[in-house]
């Protein structure tokens, strides 16, 4: 899947599950940090976290594997977007 | 983007929470339990004289809890002083005993054989009653697991010298970054236990507003939250100073909390902690206004 793909999927998760304004979605890029408490995040606390982990493994049909830090990869949306095609290619 | 930040400060903390009253209530650990324990009550029966607004506080918790009025609200308003004044001294001291240790300061098991039924991942649910530390302690010895306990980022961070101690199966997972939510859901999928405190809102979205003795008080719902994303049960666990000086560990029936229904799983939550505070009423450890709230 193209990162501009799985980008989209991703906002697509903010909106519906997280419930982000759809109007700000254009100020989304790769370089998004996700964590909040960092200049320029987007502002996700623990329970965020805790509900985007869970649509991501739904959304594109994998198990985010228990034995790996997997904290790194949901630094910025360019991270996780890598994370998620690592995933779904190695399928 | 839209979201709702909580302003100020996140948690309800005290000002007594200094590493130089930590420090002296472990240097007197190597007294034999029974003198420092008495020691702690006569400390503890000072302590409503120096702390004023926590006093105020508790007068109004134990009128709410009991219905006390008069000398046996002034009474119940000290005693809870002279009980935390000796969890405390335990916390810092007999707490950090080997858990083989430990367990002869249990009187008394209730419930405790539910968690052998229970094979997978585990929020263990507690509150700021009794020895809330020691009870995950134990627990982690009973069920053989990594026990990770979600702790607040201490303002003072000598303190975590004084209770926050690795090993024996318990890991301490300070609440310093968003991510560990991400550490956590692992580990309940390893079938390890999260134990965290279920009495303390954090003053942000996660928190939920549920009648607490009749009337609506902040409580957190990211307990349930976590237990329902991953789809493990939470088993409620407390462990209660006796009129003898020993332990009771009480493990409640385990609660499900499944997707969407997380604020169901929060009330039945409450219904078993306001059994065990109407039993305990001077073992409930909040110094304030649980039903203001921190910033009120």
């Amino acid at each position: 899947m193209e990162p501009d793909k799985v980008l989209e999927e991703l906002k697509d998760i903010l909106v519906e599950r997280l419930k982000f304004e759809p109007s700000r979605l254009p100020e989304l890029t790769l370089a998004t940090i996700l964590p909040k408490g960092l200049e320029g995040s987007l502002g996700l606390d623990s329970l965020d976290f805790i509900e985007m982990s869970i649509a991501v493994e739904e959304r594109f049909g994998f198990v985010i594997d228990e034995t790996q830090d997997v904290e790194a990869h949901f630094q910025s949306l360019g991270t996780l977007v890598e994370y998620i095609r690592s995933r779904t290619v190695a399928r | 983007m839209p979201r709702v930040e909580a302003v100020g400060r996140q948690w309800y903390s005290h000002p007594y929470n200094r590493s130089d009253l930590y420090r002296l209530a472990a240097g007197l650990g190597w007294l034999p339990r029974r003198l420092r324990l008495a020691l702690a009550r006569q400390i503890g029966r000072l302590a409503p004289a120096l702390m004023p607004a926590e006093r105020a506080a508790i007068r109004d918790t134990m009128a709410r809890l009991t219905g006390a009025t008069g000398s046996r609200l002034e009474a119940l308003t000290r005693r809870v002083f002279t009980d935390f004044a000796m969890c405390f001294s335990d916390l810092v001291s007999t707490n950090r005993q080997p858990a083989a240790l430990l367990t002869a300061h249990v009187g008394k098991r209730v419930g405790i054989e539910r968690l052998a039924r229970l094979t997978g991942g585990l929020v263990a649910l507690t509150a700021h009653v009794g020895n809330w530390e020691l009870a995950g302690r134990l627990l982690a010895g009973r069920s053989a697991r990594p026990t990770h306990v979600v702790v607040a980022p201490e303002e003072v961070r000598e303190l975590e010298r004084w209770v926050r101690r690795d090993g024996d199966g318990v890991r301490f997972v300070t609440r310093s970054r968003p991510t560990v939510s991400l550490e956590l859901v692992a580990a309940l999928r390893r079938g390890e236990v999260v134990g965290m405190q279920g009495d303390r809102a954090l003053g942000g979205r996660g928190d939920i507003r549920v009648p607490f003795f009749g009337r609506p008080a902040s409580l957190p719902l990211g307990p349930f939250l976590l237990a329902s994303a991953v789809g493990v049960p939470l088993v409620p666990a407390f462990c209660l100073l006796d009129t003898r000086y020993q332990y009771v560990v009480n493990v409640a029936e385990p609660l499900t909390a499944a997707r969407g229904q997380e604020e169901d799983a929060a009330r039945a939550w409450v219904a078993i902690l306001e059994a065990v505070v109407r039993e305990y009423p001077t073992q409930w450890f909040n110094f304030f206004d649980i039903w203001q709230g921190f910033d009120g």
